[in-house]
């Protein structure tokens, strides 16, 4: 099995799901693992790749795949993988991912699996593990030809380091298709955003309707303030015009697996759930000790947020201070 | 505690006349179709595998029709996706579309029905009764209809249809006072309108002659019914169904179904349904409550009363070690005969199906009807486009058919049945008995009718006493809208019109009848009339809302519910 992972940076950060799908690859012991590049000025993101297992990493390093269109790397992976001779391509979702995935799909006539919670090596062949049902199930899902082509949630997998060395990179060059060349960025608008985004943090404080009132947010902003932390927000809340679409997290919103997830007034309705259940550590603040919250939360906290969170975050401002 | 307040007092902010106009579209860019049909349901399918079939033995015809001869327009992701149904399906119609082509045995069934039980049932006990005429199943089979209409899609796409999926019908393009097509919804538009990066906005299909098989609460069906005034002797009246699907521990071998209890047969509440359980193979089972909607209680709730059930000693031995794989509810057009419009085609128009209300109550059926209805308006359809015809005048023959047809007589039978609840349970369970017997020689009179959203409310305070979720056997309603496959788009245009400040009751009413938690009881003025706030993006275009006093639209297509098993 000859594996190549598909590397997103943004700015000069190699994006953490991609590099937790390469960590993934090398953990499955089917020999090297190599990584794909693409943009401007990224040659000296590769040895970065080499921690998280590639043992050779393709850097196609020129202005024209600076801005991030799909269609220039689509040429980029074609010829890689042609040249390489890969047999089994992994991406972690995001919406570039997604459109040089399946324009790869068409390009190689190649399967795509979308959708992946995890992989696995049984029985010699390789298989693809996507929740169904509406995440009650995993049913295992195969490829029929090569090249095997595969997209990860976002989450599925901890970008841990694994101790590998410095990789060899190779330079590619690409003529572009034609057609590759035809679209072009007019220009890029960035959100103002004053912490981390609610999908990269580490920590997420969300808010839901106990908050009882817009204004409430504010006791959730401010403890992801004094965290470090961003903030996320329920559908409904968001229906409310409480808050914007942005931060919501659940099925209709975003994904998101931080490290701690503290709900404040929420619910945990199944909606939501599935966008938070993959975080390492749930914290709770509800009223209402019947709410499903507390049935997948690590602490549970019954009582009223009012009272509690702007005790907490003084708490953690006074400890941080010390 | 009677209030007497009724949801039609606050009619909707709807008027037909905002979907109904002229094409817009430039005439280059409209798309022409030969017979456009609405809906890819078991009516549309047939009506588009029967064109299909007559191109097959017409060679001439398809060139008549255009290079897209017949197109079907779907609002789900795919056919399948908006269709719920029991269903135990009298197989006579499938048999008959198909000629021998494709049997039963190639279709996706749960197989034959072999033997059936109906239970009379109280909190504790369930009595076993003797099967009443109508609802005897020998010979019948069971299907999910969702997997057949995604079947019947693939025959239909085999036969030369183009399917439009996700696409939704908004407006009935008329044009000299015939129907030439419809236009399509906009997608991409935010919840004030506002046309959002992704906009792509509706187009005009213009065709010889369009077939609404949109199913129950048809948009375009209701809004054709009000332009050509097609009103029946008696308004449409309607039940909700409200379902579940379980993988099961052990297999059912029978179908099963009950009267009584979660109900309550005092004839102040008028609560006329049942429950129904069917096998689905040697590992599941679907499992379901329907109820009439001119119940007056506005604290009842068909998905709270399937979650009592389920508690049942007799359900829930069934469903032990199971677990809930689907959800879905959908309304049934139940005032049959009486209730049909008095013309099933206007001028470049056929109507088909459970959109125009062609169900059998008393037996629960109607897939059978609405098959046949779309055959028969296949035929209708091809024969006004032979020379010499015309659509906007020959398409009578459709309305003969269907007056020839089973349809027509097996609907005429029951016809007085459904009303005779009205009298109770107990006297309209009787008077129903004799006029099966009599196979409706009985003559009762005319019972009157009237629009569920006319019934004065009460309230019973029996929400208080539906079981708290557990997650296991009973659950919340957000569960279930997550069960039905339903992410819609959160930041789309409310497609629910209602009037959203009414009586407490009014709003207590949608809270509770609303299977997909939509509505909410808002803050209360000094009137003593509250505000209803909507959740748009929970709805599973059930159509209860219509009955209830409110009107749905098609929102954007490709929402709602994405049902594979129900």
């Amino acid at each position: 099995m000859s594996v190549l992972v598909f590397l997103e940076h943004h700015g000069d950060e190699l994006q953490k799901g991609s590099l937790g799908v390469l960590a993934k690859a090398a953990s499955l012991g089917q020999g090297d693992v190599s990584a794909v590049l693409a943009g401007g000025g990224v040659t000296a993101l590769a040895a970065e790749a080499g921690s998280y297992g590639a043992a050779t990493v393709y850097v196609a390093d020129d202005a024209s795949f600076e801005p991030p269109l799909p269609q220039p790397r689509v040429d980029v992976l074609a010829k890689v993988i042609r040249d390489g001779g890969f047999d089994t391509v992994l991406f972690a979702n995001s919406v570039l991912a997604a459109d040089i995935a399946s324009g790869l799909a068409a390009r190689l006539d190649a399967g795509l699996n979308w959708d992946l919670a995890d992989i696995a090596v049984e029985s010699d062949a390789l298989v693809g593990k996507r929740p169904a049902l509406q995440d009650t199930v995993f049913v295992d899902v195969g490829w029929r030809s090569t090249p095997r082509l595969a997209i990860f949630r976002a989450g599925s997998f901890d970008a841990t380091p694994t101790g590998g060395g410095a990789p060899k990179v190779e330079t590619v060059t690409v003529d572009l298709e034609p057609y590759s060349a035809a679209a072009k960025v007019v220009g890029q608008e960035h959100e103002e955003a004053s912490g981390p985004s609610v999908e990269d943090a580490d920590i997420v404080v969300a808010g839901g309707r106990g908050l009882g009132a817009p204004e409430s947010f504010a006791l959730a902003e401010n403890l992801a303030r004094a965290l470090g932390g961003a903030v996320g927000a329920t559908r409904a809340v968001v229906d409310a015009g409480w808050y914007p679409y942005s931060a919501q997290i659940g099925q209709t919103g975003k994904m998101v697996s931080p490290k701690l997830y503290v709900a404040l007034g929420i619910s945990g309705a199944i909606q939501h759930k599935v966008g938070m259940q993959n975080s390492s550590v749930i914290v709770a603040i509800n009223k209402d000790a019947n709410a499903p919250i507390f049935e997948f939360s690590d602490l549970g906290v019954v009582g009223d947020v009012h009272e509690i969170v702007p005790k907490l975050t003084e708490l953690v401002n006074q400890r941080k201070g010390a | 505690m009677t209030t007497g307040a009724r949801p039609s007092d606050y009619p909707p902010p709807f008027a037909a006349r905002e979907f109904v106009g002229e094409p817009t579209d430039p005439v280059d860019e409209r798309i022409e179709v030969g017979i456009l049909i609405i809906g890819a349901g078991p009516a549309g399918l047939a009506c588009a595998i029967r064109i299909g079939q007559l191109i097959e033995e017409q060679p001439e015809l398809a060139e008549r029709l255009g290079d897209v001869p017949v197109a079907v327009v779907e609002k789900g992701k795919q056919p399948g996706s908006h269709l719920l149904s029991g269903a135990v399906v009298n197989p006579r119609s499938l048999q008959r579309l198909f000629g021998g082509r494709y049997r039963i045995a190639d279709m996706p069934s749960y197989g034959p029905v072999h033997g059936e039980a109906v239970y009379m049932l109280t909190r504790r006990a369930a009595l076993r009764i003797p099967p009443p005429p109508t609802m005897r199943n020998h010979g019948n089979v069971v299907f999910s209809l969702s997997r057949l209409g995604r079947w019947l899609g693939e025959r239909a796409e085999e036969g030369g249809a183009t399917i439009l999926p996700e696409t939704t019908a908004s407006k009935l393009l008329v044009s000299h006072g015939r129907v030439v097509g419809v236009r399509t919804g906009d997608k991409g538009r935010g919840r004030a309108g506002e046309a959002l990066g992704n906009l792509e906005p509706g187009s005009d299909l213009v065709a010889k002659v369009t077939v609404l098989a949109e199913g129950t609460q048809g948009h375009l069906t209701g809004v054709a019914i009000d332009h050509f005034g097609l009103h029946g002797a008696e308004p449409q009246v309607w039940e909700l169904g409200v379902k579940e699907v379980w993988k099961v521990a052990k297999p059912l071998d029978h179908i099963v179904h009950t009267l009584g209890w979660p109900l309550r047969t005092a004839k102040k509440y008028r609560e006329f349904g049942g429950s129904f359980v069917y096998p689905m193979g040697d590992d599941m089972l679907t499992i379901g409550m329907v109820v009439g909607l001119d119940y007056r209680d506005a604290d009842l709730s068909v998905h709270d009363l399937l979650q009592e059930l389920k508690t049942h000693p007799k359900m829930r031995s069934m469903l032990e070690g199971g677990e809930r794989v689907a959800w879905g509810a959908k309304t049934i057009p139940s005032g049959g005969f009486h209730s049909l419009p008095s013309s099933l085609h206007a001028p470049g128009l056929l109507l088909c199906g459970d959109g125009v209300g062609m169900v059998n109550i008393p037996t629960l059926k109607g897939v059978h009807y609405a098959i046949e209805s779309g055959r028969l308006a296949a035929e209708a359809a091809v024969a006004a486009l032979q020379p010499g015809s015309t659509p906007a005048t020959s398409l009578g023959s459709y309305d003969a058919a269907v007056r020839d047809s089973f349809i027509w007589s097996d609907l005429h039978e029951v016809r007085d049945m459904r009303q005779v609840f009205g009298r109770g349970f107990v006297v309209g369970g009787a008077l129903a008995s004799a006029m099966t017997v009599s196979k409706g020689r009985i003559e009762l009179g005319k019972l009157p009718a009237e629009p569920d959203a006319d019934q004065p409310l009460l309230r019973s305070g029996r929400a208080a006493s539906y079981p708290a979720p557990d997650g296991v056997l009973t659950f919340d309603k957000l569960s279930s809208v997550f069960a039905s496959g339903n992410k819609t788009r959160d930041d789309q245009p409310n497609h629910i019109r209602v009037e959203q400040r009414v009586a407490r009751d009014v709003a207590e009413l949608w809270a509770h009848m609303c299977p997909a938690q939509v509505y909410e009881v808002g803050a209360e003025h000094d009137d003593g009339t509250v505000t209803v706030q909507l959740a748009p993006s929970n709805c599973v275009q059930c159509g209860a809302i219509t009955a209830k006093g409110g009107r749905l639209t098609p929102p954007e297509g490709g929402s709602g519910p994405e049902y594979t098993l129900t």
